[in-house]
């Protein structure tokens, strides 16, 4: 397989139960070698589940996932070694210094990079004698970043990484992210539910809802999707089934504002048709695109 | 090396998060404007994809992708191993190609500024005042097949 093609995640009708609850349902996801894969989707949509499937933490209940062309229930060290893992709460042993966790890693990984780990260190203001305790919680973001990316992974999992950190932390950890390293083939999965942190890193969307993928494609592809319109009715507007591609409406000053999906210009004719006195189209950015799709299938308490 | 924080303040241009154009437009409206006004002139060295993607605080394809275009239109051209440069006014996009591009702008403009209620000639007199500056420049505005 040539490296263009090559997938570095691969899940196939992955399925994991909890109890009565399926967190994900028949799954089956490829993401391909290199660049920023966001991923997206409400809590409790199996964002955080699929990620420890891939790592083989928690075995599945039906299906099966890939990683680096491996089976995640079976991964060598050799395979683990290559996929680096942020997660929100930055855990990290909090007795140790950071100048003892440093060495502790260094030792682990054979492909270490000190200049990349110096470099997103730089970055924060962090002590080699601090002890891990005493770090703020963007400090520890900046650290668990700067181990990850010295590690030298092929493939990056941030889950939630900036979750909780002062725009300096965070413009910080986005620059060391998206800089630090270059010329490194490093695939990054990137859960978040910050829009404009994914605006600025993400080179595809991946959306998941229920447990399952239901959309993917680069960000403002998906967004060209999703158009919003402000209606006026001269009568009480039409059930939502009736509006073609509906996903949103909110009625804001007695007029509507409707979110819909795959509709052209011709869909003002259409809103004609059902009784609108006037249409207006409106432009609308990535966050308002993501989050009409995502409260698509969300009951409504007037629904 | 250590970036402050917040470079892009010192941007040749800036960009929004959350707005309805992605960013790649952005930069490409951006730079494309700064050139039909004269701020930007012609030979004028721009940053890397590298190093505007690193003001920006923003991935590099999206910096490279928006180049691309621009060179495309002739605006700026990429010469290896020096840099990225404002080229000399010329027009590569055909005659047809462009008014499609007007057409399509306008219907836009015209949709958004509707509901707003204005008399058209308030919209026509702020239009203006807007052009003016590339009025000024005319040179840009001829292609040089014409």
């Amino acid at each position: 397989m040539d490296g263009m093609s090559e997938l570095v995640i691969e899940t196939h009708e992955l399925s994991k139960r909890f109890g009565r609850k399926l967190a994900l349902d028949a799954l089956t996801l490829r993401v391909p070698r290199g660049g920023v894969h966001a991923v997206v989707g409400s809590n409790g949509a199996g964002k955080s589940t699929l990620f420890r499937v891939l790592l083989g933490i928690l075995s599945p209940t039906a299906g099966s996932s890939r990683i680096l062309g491996e089976d995640s229930q079976t991964l060598t060290p050799e395979t683990r070694g290559k996929i680096g893992l942020v997660h929100e709460e930055h855990t990290l042993p909090s007795w140790m210094t950071v100048q003892g966790l440093t060495n502790m890693q260094r030792s682990l990984y054979p492909r270490w990079k000190e200049g990349t780990y110096g470099e997103v260190l730089g970055h924060f203001q962090v002590l080699p004698e601090q002890k891990i305790s005493q770090l703020s919680r963007g400090e520890r973001a900046g650290l668990n970043l700067a181990l990850a990316l010295a590690q030298g992974p092929e493939v990056l999992i941030l889950d939630e990484p900036t979750l909780g950190l002062d725009v300096v932390a965070k413009q910080a950890f986005l620059e060391s992210l998206l800089f630090a390293g270059e010329g490194e083939e490093c695939t990054v999965l990137y859960c978040s539910h910050q829009m404009d942190e994914i605006e600025r890193v993400a080179d595809n969307l991946i959306i998941l809802e229920r447990g399952s993928l239901v959309s993917m494609a680069p960000p403002e592809e998906f967004c060209r999707r999703v158009s919003g319109w402000v209606v006026d009715w001269t009568s009480p507007p039409p059930e939502v089934r009736a509006i073609p591609g509906f996903l949103q409406a909110r009625d804001v000053d007695g007029q509507q504002q409707l979110m819909v999906l795959d509709q052209d210009e011709g869909f003002s004719e259409c809103l004609e048709i059902l009784g609108a006195n006037a249409v207006l189209r409106l432009p609308i950015g990535l966050n308002q695109a993501v989050n009409a799709y995502l409260t698509r299938n969300h009951s409504s308490p007037n629904a | 090396m250590r970036h402050t924080a917040f470079g892009a303040e010192f941007s040749v241009i800036q960009i929004v998060t959350g707005d309805a154009r992605p960013i790649f437009r952005q930069i490409v409206d951006g730079i494309r404007l700064k050139v039909a006004k004269g701020e930007l002139v012609p030979g004028t060295r721009l940053p890397s994809v590298r190093g505007l993607a690193l003001q920006l605080t923003i991935n590099t394809t999206t910096v490279a992708k928006a180049y691309a275009e621009l060179a495309t239109e002739g605006v700026i051209e990429s010469r290896k191993g020096v840099g990225v440069f404002v080229c000399e006014p010329r027009q590569r996009l055909s005659r047809e190609e462009r008014e499609r591009r007007l057409a399509e702008a306008l219907r836009l403009f015209v949709s958004s500024v509707v509901a707003l209620g204005f008399e058209p000639e308030e919209i026509l007199r702020q239009l203006e005042q807007e052009l003016e500056p590339l009025v000024s420049r005319k040179p840009y505005l001829k292609t040089q097949s014409e």
